[in-house]
């Protein structure tokens, strides 16, 4: 019950949050989405859930949280809007939730240890690579699933997504 | 000479319809999850096979906030318009779920007397007006769909698959509907149902001279100042009186408890 507290107020608090694949830049997908929930009922991963009281005028419009549960890219959501608040996209390399980020303070292949669960562990293949002294390097090709996120074993998650917020 | 027992028990039929779907929309998030498709989404957009139904105030609110119309939406919204200009506001006294709950608080709530007392409805009707112009508005204004987001039946219908999806209450969700409780249990009587949810309102505009609507033979009726039809009335309507769009969503209770042959429905 206290871990679900503890979410619930991180859910009021949390600021721009990553959108389902397919989503429009933030303040148009604000103004679509009906709140239907249907995007949320599609994902069979739970990687969805409506957003919170300090969305403001986004409350109650879909969000993933990845440190939760990352987005998969099975694209099922997409088609499953009806108001287009959801581009029907079904080509996952089109998907443009974020693009991750690297904390070269906190990750592990950046204080010498050996680690890269997050190139391992990314879905698409060009998105993430490697330099000569081992280090993750994320590149443009990166849609910001999130999946690294949840998977980044250092204490103080080392990668995380930054959302696309309204970037065109 | 009375007929009673010959009229069709319409609210029988009317509870059983209600009850139905709120049972629906109960089960309907644990059917999804178990690997049942073909029917699913809430009262905001629902999806039954191929078929697309989406609320037409919830419609146009998103359409007036993002300044964008899609196929897909006009497709769902179609069916569900052409419904409301044959049937009436029929969705609000036999489909909402949060129809059924005001109706089952108005019975628990203490009033004054046991029935309406014919309270101005020229008032209702204003506030109608202003309440839609408000919610869509407030959704240009704003940038955001009001009339979803404030839609009682998406909210009731969310309830259910938040709950069974994300083993949590969302946030928003939860206020809401607590907000329309106790507005529900503190307000004026019927309040939101009657003039203030955008739902209702849009179905009332969508009323004309070929809706199924309630005809009235003023010739037939017996009752002087106390009538049967306007005590019974789930929306403080009198039928003497009413006229169209004036908040009738065809419940046919009057009907039933109309001791002459005074009220009848037709197109």
């Amino acid at each position: 019950v206290g871990d679900q507290a503890w979410r619930w107020w991180r859910n009021l608090l949390a600021p721009l949050p990553l959108r389902p694949p397919g989503a429009r830049r933030e303040s148009e997908f604000a103004a679509l989405c009906l709140r239907c929930n249907r995007c949320i009922a599609a994902c069979p991963y739970k990687s969805l859930k409506p957003g919170g009281w300090a969305q403001a005028t986004a409350a109650g419009t879909p969000v993933c949280v990845p440190q939760e549960q990352p987005c998969y890219l099975c694209m099922l959501c997409p088609p499953a809007c009806p108001t287009g608040a959801l581009e029907p996209i079904t080509d996952k390399h089109r998907v443009r939730m974020g693009r991750a980020e690297v904390n070269h303070n906190a990750c592990y292949a950046f204080q010498r240890i050996l680690c890269r669960t997050c190139v391992d562990e990314c879905p698409l293949p060009e998105a993430m690579t490697q330099d000569g002294e081992l280090h993750p390097i994320v590149t443009e090709k990166c849609v910001g699933c999130g999946i690294c996120e949840k998977v980044c074993p250092a204490p103080e998650v080392a990668i995380r997504v930054r959302a696309r917020g309204d970037q065109a | 000479v009375t007929a009673e027992g010959k009229k069709p028990h319409w609210t029988t039929w009317r509870r059983f319809v209600q009850l139905s779907i709120a049972v629906f929309y109960i089960a309907l998030p644990f059917a999804n999850r178990a690997g049942f498709r073909a029917v699913d989404g809430t009262l905001a957009a629902l999806k039954i096979g191929p078929v697309d139904l989406i609320e037409p105030a919830g419609a146009l609110s998103t359409v007036l906030a993002g300044r964008h119309v899609t196929g897909a939406l006009l497709a769902g919204v179609a069916p569900v318009l052409l419904l409301a200009l044959m049937l009436g506001p029929v969705f609000c006294s036999w489909v909402c779920p949060w129809g059924l709950i005001s109706e089952a608080i108005d019975r628990v709530r203490k009033h004054n007397s046991s029935g309406w007392k014919g309270e101005p409805w020229v008032v209702v009707r204003t506030v109608r007006i202003l309440s839609l112009s408000a919610f869509l508005l407030g959704s240009i204004v704003l940038a955001m769909p009001l009339a979803a987001f404030l839609s009682a039946p998406r909210l009731v219908s969310a309830l259910p698959l938040e709950a069974v999806y994300l083993r949590i209450l969302s946030p928003v969700t939860g206020v809401l509907l607590l907000a329309l409780l106790l507005f529900e249990l503190f307000g004026p009587r019927r309040l939101w149902c009657r003039a203030v949810c955008p739902v209702g309102a849009f179905a009332n505009f969508l009323r004309w001279r070929k809706t199924l609507s309630l005809r009235v033979d003023t010739r037939i009726c017996a009752c002087q100042n106390y009538s049967l039809c306007l005590a019974n009335c789930a929306w403080g309507i009198d039928p003497r009186h009413m006229r169209p769009a004036d908040g009738c969503t065809n419940c046919m209770r009057c009907i039933e408890v109309c001791p002459s042959e005074a009220l009848t429905f037709g197109l």
